[in-house]
């Protein structure tokens, strides 16, 4: 069964069909990656995935569990795991704090144990922080555990946001253009990243715009176009479809 | 110590356990009341209305004005929580201005505008060695002001430190990030925001007692700005903060003997500067200071972070 299945999905914003009649699936261990012109709900999908939008129509199936319109708190609970397009960390927290908050859906200490200091709240802050700086060393952010955030550079925040996810141990990981808005030279490292943590185990999905990346790295790559996939199949399948190179060079081309 | 110095300190005791508390709501956790005022009201009314009318004694009726506001922080919290940003500040108002009309209005309950009076001071605590813990004099009275006033700050403190804190700091940075990271965001504001409606009922139970006749002042809305003054002044979102900004905020208009009318306008006009030169705080505005300074010191070595 696939980790993920996602049949009819709909999301309308008034008149207009964000996403309509979706319906795909990702294979468990897979590297998935979803293309398409500008605004053709490519986000809107995360957001559906991941419970920031609520389905108008359709049905998601994630590890056997229904998740349709389910919260975001909850998704991340189901095992999705999601980093944004515009860099998203704590700025003013320390790259550590950072990610120990991403472990927040397995955190158990509650507010008496915390006043208390039980022993119990104690060895969970101990194991967090442990857990923490694994996945630092994961990402190769091992040295930087006292910095800031916000004064990491764009490409070091990309991986923190990364690593912050990565920390609560997801099952599917949800990358919103992973290398946008950084350096051409350190694109490379990231990209080593991503498949580092496919290597590791992890489901992945990406949205990308960077076609010799996605076409180099992806077992599968879903195209999107107006909210509906238009194609679907490994990189040369989808390098070939008449449809895909319709919607990315206009219809004459292919006349 | 004199009379008058130890009723200054004790008062501000009492402010700062409002500024506290605020704190833990607006500085740790991202979510401005104005609407504080109202648990101060309620607590203290709590405390005067079961200790005067059901004739408890002091204790029973404390726990009762304590557990009182902390829950109707619960109830006002379900709904308020669920805005954001500027809409859930114009509840917290709206709920401050309902909770000063009614304490107003409703005289048979509450005496209306001549308030309420005959608070009982606590009774005596035996000890147990023999002999009792009393506190019939101004001094006593402020030590146990400052008793609550030092738990309280130590409850926050570990609070804000422990794994649950990092949660509500994370709120107060980024709620959309801190949600999808898999944080049950109202569950922690309704937390957050009823630990501190419980301590600013401590407060007004506090100042019930100590002042023996409340008025419907202590209920109003103003009374929630003042203490946003004191924190901003002090600087929200740091440990001393509610504390020093209180103490500048109070000391300074009784250290000058400024008249009453004008402490407003004085405390306006430095809420003002703060906001303008120095949002951070006192203690916010150290924080940064040593901060540079530590990163200055140690730059190179790549640990410059502060825990």
């Amino acid at each position: 069964m696939a980790l993920l299945e996602v049949s009819d999905l709909s999301k309308a914003f008034g008149g207009l069909m964000a996403v309509s009649g979706l319906t795909f699936s990702i294979e468990q261990g897979q590297l998935v990656s979803i293309i398409g012109p500008n605004g053709a709900g490519k986000t809107t999908l995360f957001n559906l995935l991941t419970g920031i939008y609520r389905p108008t129509a359709g049905k998601i199936v994630f590890d056997g569990d229904d998740i349709t319109g389910c919260k975001p708190y909850h998704s991340a609970g189901h095992g999705i795991g999601r980093t944004f397009q515009r860099t998203t960390v704590f700025r003013g927290e320390t790259v550590l704090d950072n990610v120990i908050i991403g472990q927040s859906v397995h955190m158990k200490t509650g507010v008496w144990a915390a006043i208390v200091r039980t022993r119990g709240a104690r060895r969970e802050e101990e194991k967090v922080k442990e857990k923490a700086r694994s996945v630092l060393e994961f990402v190769g952010l091992a040295d930087m555990e006292q910095r800031l955030a916000g004064n990491l550079t764009e490409e070091a925040q990309k991986r923190l946001s990364i690593a912050m996810v990565l920390a609560a141990g997801p099952k599917l990981l949800l990358l919103d253009e992973p290398t946008g808005g950084v350096n051409l030279e350190e694109i490379g490292g990231l990209i080593e990243l991503v498949k580092k943590i496919q290597q590791s185990g992890i489901t992945v999905c990406l949205i990308e715009h960077k076609m010799r990346m996605v076409m180099s790295m992806s077992d599968h790559i879903i195209v999107l176009n107006y909210g509906t996939n238009i194609a679907e199949g490994t990189p040369a399948e989808v390098a070939s479809n008449k449809e895909v190179i319709k919607a990315y060079l206009g219809a004459r081309r292919v006349a | 110590m004199g009379e008058y110095l130890t009723s200054i300190l004790l008062l501000i005791a009492i402010w700062s356990i409002m500024a506290v508390s605020l704190n833990l709501l607006y500085g740790y956790t991202g979510q401005l009341s104005l609407g504080h005022s109202a648990f101060l009201g309620i607590g203290a009314y709590a405390l005067g209305l079961i200790a005067v009318k059901l004739q408890v004694g002091f204790w029973p009726a404390f726990f009762a004005a304590t557990a009182i506001s902390g829950f109707f922080g619960f109830l006002i919290g379900i709904p308020a929580l669920k805005l954001r940003g500027p809409y859930f500040v114009l509840v917290t108002l709206g709920f401050a201005a309902i909770v000063g009309v009614i304490v107003l209005a409703w005289v048979d309950f509450t005496g209306g505008a001549n308030g309420l009076a005959g608070m009982p001071r606590p009774n005596p605590i035996p000890l147990p060695w023999g002999g009792k813990l009393r506190f019939d004099s101004l001094l006593s009275m402020y030590y146990f002001i400052l008793f609550f006033l030092i738990v309280i700050v130590m409850i926050c403190h570990r609070l804000v430190h422990s794994l649950v804190g990092r949660t509500f700091i994370a709120i107060s940075h980024d709620e959309n990030l801190a949600e999808s990271l898999g944080i049950n965001t109202m569950q922690k504001k309704l937390i957050s925001f009823t630990i501190s409606a419980t301590f600013s009922g401590v407060a007004g139970a506090l100042y019930a007692s100590y002042n023996v006749v409340i008025s419907p002042d202590l209920a109003h809305f103003a009374r929630g700005m003042d203490v946003l003054a004191c924190l901003i002044v002090g600087g929200a979102g740091t440990m001393a903060g509610p504390i020093v900004g209180t103490f500048v905020m109070m000391a300074i208009p009784e250290a000058l003997q400024i008249v009453p009318y004008l402490k407003t306008l004085i405390n306006g006009i430095i809420l003002l500067l703060f906001i303008i030169f120095l949002p951070a705080g006192i203690a916010g505005g150290f924080k940064a200071f040593f901060y540079r300074w530590g990163h200055a010191w140690k730059s190179g070595k790549g640990r410059n972070g502060i825990a």
